[in-house]
């Protein structure tokens, strides 16, 4: 490996400001571990296991939480734009980054910083300023309370347009579990990460960029930039240009992989109401992209009300089918008021459907909430919002909440190490079924794309084996070199050999010698580096499973056929991924893998 | 172990035929790959196609085996023995098909195979006055009895009837199957055939009648197709073309809401619905 004392597109520090008193530190990031972990989530899991002390509460004062940067950020490259947040989640208690998208991240970066990293406590809800002239904390009483969306724009208003914000809303600010970051609109969504910036009184971090990065090679990065922006444009990125992520609602629901009235079934008679096919004509107003990208997957749909709300596949399934709604305007409706308290939408409606499947058994005492009642799932998420009736405990997420009323409910909720399910059927996607149940972050389609490999027509999906858990270490392995590059993955189609293509695009910006091979090691070592976090605040064999629900209850298919992913074929294949990864059986890494993650390394 | 396999006799000296029956085309396949994926879509085991030794075959599914009969030209038992054999440690029956018969329905494979119970060995339609063993169920236990009477040089399927324990299933009997009824109501899955004529007339009837749907971006695509739309397609990659629409890497298509795939080759039957998708998934 051919270090560089400064690779092109890193500062090669990190800001770690203490909340408690205004201080702040300047970490320094040795270029070993910048080309070990690239940035985003891989250098953010590598500051957690530096910065976090172990065991420490998520909503504590110790805790740390990143604002990872890039390499790529602030390049030309299409779809660069994107920042992580990391911290140990207060859902699962495991190490969790998000990904938001947009100025914040190319003004964050040129704060002259590869990352910046909160801890500490406010005295009073404040917001972190970083700029060119340091860090420092001012009072935000008068934002308290506000949407994120409201109080972005007063910040502003009030600092000026060279400042870009990521804030939380009136949940983060109550901890609800599954709180977001947001910034744009846009939010780094899930775990709850803005549940540890309201423990902190952060209401937001404002940032404003105050220098420059060159890149090793701007020429070839500004080749390769146009040569990406025109295969942006292509067949792979179709679907997400012309109807957004919610085109798969339909197709999904053809294929018995739409989960529904919390995973009872996997299709959704009413499904067609909410289809992207017609939605789109009837109330699309506008189509936005992040900062930097070509592919504008941003689909506006005009509300009841007039509103606009940005609508993705994933809030339509939680706060439609799987709640049993099938009104688009109370959709719409329930993903605006999410977006307004600042609830990961995806948590917000499989807690509430475990929720309405506890009290349709009688477990819990809400006779109002019932599957496909949109004004009660309506009411749900206000409750949630303000942690007030029964969103006092559903605002703690359906695991914790299946804990607290018992009864044999954690068997149907909707989680995987506390993180809820996104909109993929397990059962009838057997290799995605490995990749929720290992995966670090928990039941997740962002990190774990394994559903690529069950809709690829090359293995069957509904039995699982060796070639799904081939195909789920492969994009499990992908999307780390994505999400610490960082490059969107809706971009992920036009790599037709990626790791050799990612590696040409870092060697341009930073000019090291990485290739393809190199890549790939860097991507086995951030996946390790998170599970490694995991088993260091007490993650167990026993966290890579899945709800009972999945394993006991089989789902019969319109072919005739029967969905049925057993114990012993989920734990075989969970066997074989940790063989495959060269985890011992109990899946922890030996000694080689642990040196390898270069943890420890003196900083300062 | 699964409940069925299948198992497709491709062997046979084609002799009124004048080729090999195996590779003759269908919509742009061939009669093999059509019935492995026929037999397939109505069992939940393997698929088997049994060879004369060293025969040549069109292209097969990665996942079909090929075994090889013992010796040439001894007729079905021989070729029945070997099928057997190879799958009897992986099913507890199997559905035996020769290899020319193109109208064949999964819904014919599934009803013959639903009709063997407890007390029944062998699954036998007869059909058109004709008893029909190539197109027929049996238990994989008999694989040894099959081969004790090959060991005879008893070689008549009738001879293993007389030995096992038969069902035999009449038109009235299948078409009790309301399923059946609809999709294949003249039973033309048993319909074989033996010389050229019998081919062309077979080849020149309509593809099968079924639905298909396009999700998404591909909606826009098809030159003004409605959706759903009802056409005629022998196969995967007929129905795209129909669609307007090309298996590439970025379409996939799902057959009744099942198996995904994007093999052209793929066989359709009367009453399929298919769905084209987005290869890409992501959300």
């Amino acid at each position: 490996m051919e270090a560089s004392p400064t690779p092109g597109g890193y500062f090669g520090r990190a800001l770690v400001v203490d909340v408690t008193d205004g201080s702040a530190e300047t970490l320094p990031l040795p270029d070993d571990v910048l080309r070990a972990y690239i940035g985003g989530a891989g250098l953010g899991a590598w500051l957690m296991h530096e910065l976090a002390p172990p065991g420490v509460d998520p909503l504590g004062p110790e805790a740390p939480l990143a604002f990872c940067f890039s390499p790529l950020v602030g390049t030309p490259l299409t779809t660069s734009a994107k920042f992580a947040v990391v911290a140990k989640s207060p859902l699962t208690g495991l190490l969790n980054d998000a990904l938001a998208s947009s100025h914040f991240a190319i003004a964050g970066k040129l704060t002259g910083h590869d990352a910046i990293v909160v801890r500490g406590a406010c005295a009073e809800p404040s917001v972190l300023l970083v700029d060119g002239d340091g860090p420092r904390l001012e009072p935000a009483g008068d934002l308290w309370g506000l949407p994120a969306d409201d109080a972005e724009r007063k910040l502003r208003e009030r600092l000026g347009k060279a400042w870009r914000v990521a804030s939380i809303g009136p949940a983060g600010e109550r901890q609800v579990k599954y709180a977001t970051v947001s910034h744009d609109g846009r939010h780094a969504g899930r775990g709850g990460l803005g549940a540890v910036l309201g423990a902190k009184l952060v209401k937001a971090v404002a940032v404003r960029p105050a220098t420059k990065v060159a890149s090793h090679n701007p020429h070839a990065v500004l080749e390769a930039a146009r040569d990406l922006r025109t295969r942006s444009f292509g067949p792979a990125t179709a679907k997400y240009r012309e109807l957004g992520t919610l085109a798969n609602l339909l197709a999904f629901n053809a294929i018995a992989t739409l989960p529904t009235r919390n995973f009872q079934a996997a299709t959704f008679s009413e499904a067609p109401r909410l289809a992207a096919e017609d939605l789109a004509e009837a109330r699309g107003i506008a189509r936005e992209s992040c900062a930097s990208c070509s592919i504008g997957c941003e689909h506006i749909y005009r509300s009841a009300g007039g509103k606009g709300v940005r609508v993705e596949y994933e809030n339509v399934f939680a706060l439609g089918p799987l709640c049993g709604v099938s009104d688009p305007d109370a959709v719409l409706e329930a993903s605006r008021r999410c977006d307004e308290y600042g609830l990961d939408t995806i948590s917000a409606g499989g807690t509430i459907a475990w929720a309405m499947e506890c009290a349709e058994r009688g477990l819990i005492d809400a006779p109002w909430l019932r599957f496909g009642d949109a004004d009660a799932m309506l009411r749900a998420i206000d409750e949630i919002g303000a942690r007030e009736g029964l969103g006092a405990l559903l605002a703690e997420g359906s695991r914790a909440a299946a804990h607290i009323v018992g009864q044999g409910s954690i068997a149907f909720a909707p989680q995987v190490k506390g993180l809820e399910l996104p909109g993929y059927e397990p059962r009838t996607l057997q290799a995605m079924a490995l990749g929720l149940a290992v995966n670090a972050r928990g039941a997740d389609h962002n990190r774990s794309g394994a559903y690529e490999a069950d809709l690829s027509g090359r293995h069957d999906r509904l039995s699982g084996g060796s070639p799904h858990v081939a195909a789920a270490i492969g994009t499990e392995d992908r999307a780390a070199v994505m999400d610490s590059l960082i490059l969107c993955k809706f971009l992920r189609g036009v790599f037709d050999d990626p790791f050799p293509e990612w590696a040409r695009l870092l060697s341009a910006v930073t000019g090291w010698d990485v290739d393809g091979d190199e890549l790939e090691a860097t991507a086995r070592r951030i996946v390790l580096a998170k599970r490694a976090f995991n088993a260091r605040e007490g993650w167990t064999r026993g966290d890579d499973a899945l709800p009972d629900r999945f394993l006991d209850e089989s789902l019969d298919l319109a072919s005739g056929r029967t969905a049925t992913l057993t114990r012993e074929r989920l734990d075989a294949m969970i066997q074989e991924y940790y063989g495959a990864r060269g985890l011992d059986p109990s899946g922890l890494l030996g000694t080689e893998q642990m040196e390898d993650l270069r943890l420890g390394v003196p900083v300062r | 172990m699964t409940q069925a396999a299948g198992i497709v006799l491709a062997g046979g000296r084609s002799s009124r035929m004048g080729s090999p029956k195996a590779a003759l085309e269908w919509h742009g396949s061939t009669l093999l790959r059509r019935i492995c994926g026929i037999v397939a879509r109505g069992v939940d085991g393997p698929v088997v196609v049994v060879r004369a030794p060293g025969q040549d075959l069109p292209e097969l599914p990665d996942d079909v085996h090929v075994v090889e009969d013992a010796r040439e030209g001894r007729g079905p038992l021989q070729g029945i023995s070997a099928g057997l054999h190879a799958v009897r440690d992986e099913a507890e029956a199997a559905y035996v098909s020769s290899t020319d018969v193109p109208l064949l329905h999964p819904r014919f494979v599934a009803a013959v195979l639903g009709a063997l119970d407890g007390d029944t060995d062998v699954v036998l339609p007869q059909v058109g006055g004709h008893r029909h063993p190539l197109a027929a169920a049996y238990r994989t236990e008999l694989a040894d009895a099959v081969e004790r009477l090959i060991a005879a040089d008893r070689m008549k399927p009738a001879f293993l009837f007389e030995a096992a324990r038969v069902k035999r299933l009449d038109a009235e009997a299948l078409l009790a199957d309301p399923a059946l009824a609809a999709l294949d109501p003249g039973l033309d899955s048993v319909l074989n055939l033996n010389a050229r004529d019998d081919y062309e007339a077979a080849r020149a009837r309509p593809a099968p009648e079924v639905t298909v749907r396009r999700f998404g971006a591909l909606r826009r695509l098809g030159d003004g197709l409605p959706d759903p739309a009802l056409i005629r397609a022998a196969t995967l990659g007929e129905a795209a073309a129909a669609a307007g629409l090309t298996l590439d890497e970025h379409v996939v298509a799902a057959l009744n809401g099942d198996q995904i795939t994007r093999d052209p080759q793929a066989p359709l039957a009367a009453g399929d619905a298919v769905s084209f998708l987005a290869a890409d998934a992501g959300g």
